[in-house]
């Protein structure tokens, strides 16, 4: 067990040393629009590759959609 | 990450040549040409901004887009639904050298918008925001104490920050001094298509004008739109009566004309009213005078 990090609300099992781009590949959501914010604080594009996440942390993903 | 450099670009705010000096060596237009709206610096040639909400397909919103002419647009952030997978996503139908303008629709208090502009950013998206704060459903009028907070913060945080607004000379004085790029009173309530309804203030606002005006929201036909460009604002932001007209796509074109003729009719300065009725023809000399 690696322990789960919470994403839009619901639990994610994590995976060893798992970064904020594995995740968004693992589940599939979309890198290259995906915006990210870690335990309330936005994560930089640039890091995505770096920072990596600890189990219970509380992650969003976000993305531009259609709007006025 | 693979192959961004476009990607790059696009998110931080399509072409960078457009901060720099306009080129009017080859302008074969006149004054139209040089007739620019400059926000923050940056320069634009089309007076006319879109939003990117409502339309029936992102292959209709992006004809659309082009055919208007504009070259900044709205776009809204959201949370992944984590069901979906990675589906089509709206930047890979958005021209490149538009300038995306993240609003923060749906923010109901002034940390919340500050909450989604800072998310953009990071994620990549320009550091441009349209700012709403808009606790009230029914009739989506924005809160000024909210957003005035939300301006203070944004501009602080190093954001060129928009403001939805409604037309109120005051509060527009006060986020021009809190060091906002433009104020943007609405016409008529979003999405209601009604034009003008608070024409006298927005007239005020234009009249005091510290930053660019630019009407946003309640425009319904084009004619809305060159009035309030005779009137004198800077520029208009139009998304329903574009995107839920029968073609959106001619309706674009509209605009776009619509826009350029309102402004060009301001630039050469709009007749006063009169009270009672002035003859265009010469009134002597008649064949019928004896």
């Amino acid at each position: 067990m690696n322990g789960a990090v919470t994403v839009n609300g619901r639990e994610h099992e994590l995976e060893p040393g798992e970064t904020v781009e594995r995740l968004l590949e693992r589940l599939d959501l979309g890198v290259r629009y995906a915006l990210v914010e870690r335990n309330g604080d936005p994560v930089e594009r640039a890091a995505y590759g770096s920072v990596e996440l600890a189990p219970g942390d509380t992650v969003v993903v976000a993305r531009p959609v259609a709007g006025g | 990450m693979e192959g961004h450099g476009s990607l790059w670009r696009r998110l931080r705010g399509g072409h960078e040549a457009a901060t720099a000096e306009p080129d009017l060596g080859h302008a074969s237009e006149g004054r139209e040409v040089q007739d620019t709206l400059t926000i923050a610096g940056r320069e634009f040639s089309s007076r006319l901004i879109t939003g990117t909400g409502k339309y029936e397909t992102f292959e209709l919103m992006r004809d659309a887009v082009v055919a208007s002419g504009c070259e900044m647009v709205t776009v809204a952030v959201r949370r992944i639904d984590l069901d979906a997978g990675d589906e089509a996503n709206i930047l890979d139908f958005l021209p490149e050298d538009v300038l995306l303008l993240p609003n923060t629709a749906g923010c109901e208090t002034a940390e919340e918008a500050v909450r989604v502009a800072r998310l953009a950013r990071a994620g990549g998206l320009p550091d441009w925001v349209k700012l709403e704060v808009i606790p009230d459903p029914r009739h989506l009028l924005p809160d000024p104490v909210e957003t005035l907070r939300a301006a203070e913060i944004l501009v602080a945080d190093g954001f060129t920050v928009l403001p939805y607004m409604l037309p109120d000379p005051v509060l527009a004085r006060r986020l021009a001094e809190a060091g906002c790029a433009t104020v943007m009173p609405l016409a008529a309530p979003i999405g209601t298509g009604r034009g003008l309804k608070l024409r006298d203030s927005i007239r005020i606002m234009v009249e005091e004008a510290e930053v660019p005006v630019i009407v946003d929201a309640g425009l319904g036909a084009p004619s809305h739109a060159a009035e309030a460009m005779e009137l004198g604002a800077d520029a208009v932001l139009v998304n329903t009566a574009i995107a839920r007209a029968d073609d959106p796509v001619t309706m674009a074109r509209a605009f776009r004309l619509a826009v350029e003729a309102g402004r060009a009719g301001h630039l050469a300065g709009v007749m006063d009213e009169q009270a009672t009725a002035q003859p265009s023809s010469p009134v002597g000399g008649l064949v019928t005078q004896s």
